[in-house]
């Protein structure tokens, strides 16, 4: 009976297809550089049809920001997380909102609607 | 007596040193987890439609919001308005798509969540002012011009869901 439930709960385990991103509310530390500022973002893929992630650095209205990071497109396995580094120039510290991850979907042979996943934390000011 | 004052600093330093090292674990776990519930799958009802339309034979994606934190979020999704995978296609695309809350842990708090949802064309946007999980579904349908036939072949089009910090 322990072993159908351990099985039964590993199943739904497997089946989960999350993507999660932490934190919330991010803050910018100094970087190794002057006039340089980091942050480290964790992204979890708990997403079984997913296997590639992007980052990105946004302004209030969605905008693009310029940003360092050692991949903006990254993969990542089923059931991983990663630690991302950005970097950014400090000028653009106050433009900065938001940093988001999203979900890449690999093209596969059938007619369907994919949901492509997006988190963004937020720069309080 | 000597002895006995040794052995209760000695016993007194170890605690002391226990003490000193007791670790402090913890995880930062998510507030907001994006769930994908269900994949959508288009059905091609007639020559010149896709849609994902269950009474056509489709499937309507559902994603699944967790939140663990009201009022810090807001869930932004958007119906396709193009195809990330086509054949070349022989006219233009005409889409609509709509998103509505499928189903909801606590129809107290999530109640309201349609009713003051902002729509933005084919973005809606949900503001997460309880804890819990909520359910979206979106329907999309393609309909190509001119009522020409859609070429053979795989087509996939993306829903994305959101999740803003606030």
């Amino acid at each position: 009976m322990k072993s159908l439930l351990f099985t039964l709960g590993l199943l739904l385990a497997i089946n989960v297809k999350a993507h999660e991103m932490v934190p919330t509310y991010p803050e910018w530390s100094r970087g190794i550089y002057p006039g340089v500022l980091t942050t480290t973002m964790e992204i979890f893929n708990k997403r079984n049809d997913v296997e590639y992630y992007e980052i990105g650095v946004f302004d209030k209205d969605f905008e693009p920001i310029y940003f360092v990071a050692d991949y903006k497109v990254f993969p990542l396995k089923h059931l991983s997380s990663i630690s991302i580094d950005v970097y950014i120039a400090k000028e653009n510290k106050d433009r900065v909102e938001y940093i988001c991850s999203r979900s890449k979907i690999i093209k596969e042979d059938r007619s369907k609607t994919a949901v492509s996943s997006r988190i963004c934390s937020r720069f309080r000011s | 007596m000597l002895r006995k004052a040794i052995i209760a600093a000695i016993g007194l330093g170890a605690l002391y040193a226990n003490a000193a090292e007791v670790p402090i674990n913890g995880t930062v776990q998510s507030r907001c987890i994006i769930t994908t519930d269900t994949t959508g799958v288009y059905a091609n009802p007639n020559a010149y439609t896709l849609t994902t339309d269950p009474t056509s034979g489709g499937q309507l994606p559902i994603v699944r919001f967790d939140v663990t934190l009201a009022d810090a979020y807001y869930a932004e999704i958007t119906a396709p308005s193009e195809f990330s995978t086509s054949p070349t296609l022989p006219d233009v695309v005409t889409w609509t798509g709509d998103t509505e809350v499928s189903a909801m842990s606590d129809a107290t708090g999530m109640g309201s969540y349609e009713t003051n949802k902002v729509e933005l064309g084919m973005t809606d946007k949900y503001d997460l002012t309880a804890t819990g999980s909520t359910w979206f579904k979106t329907s999309s349908t393609a309909v190509l011009g001119g009522n020409r036939a859609y070429p053979g072949g795989n087509y996939t089009a993306l829903v994305e869901a959101s999740c803003i910090a606030q």
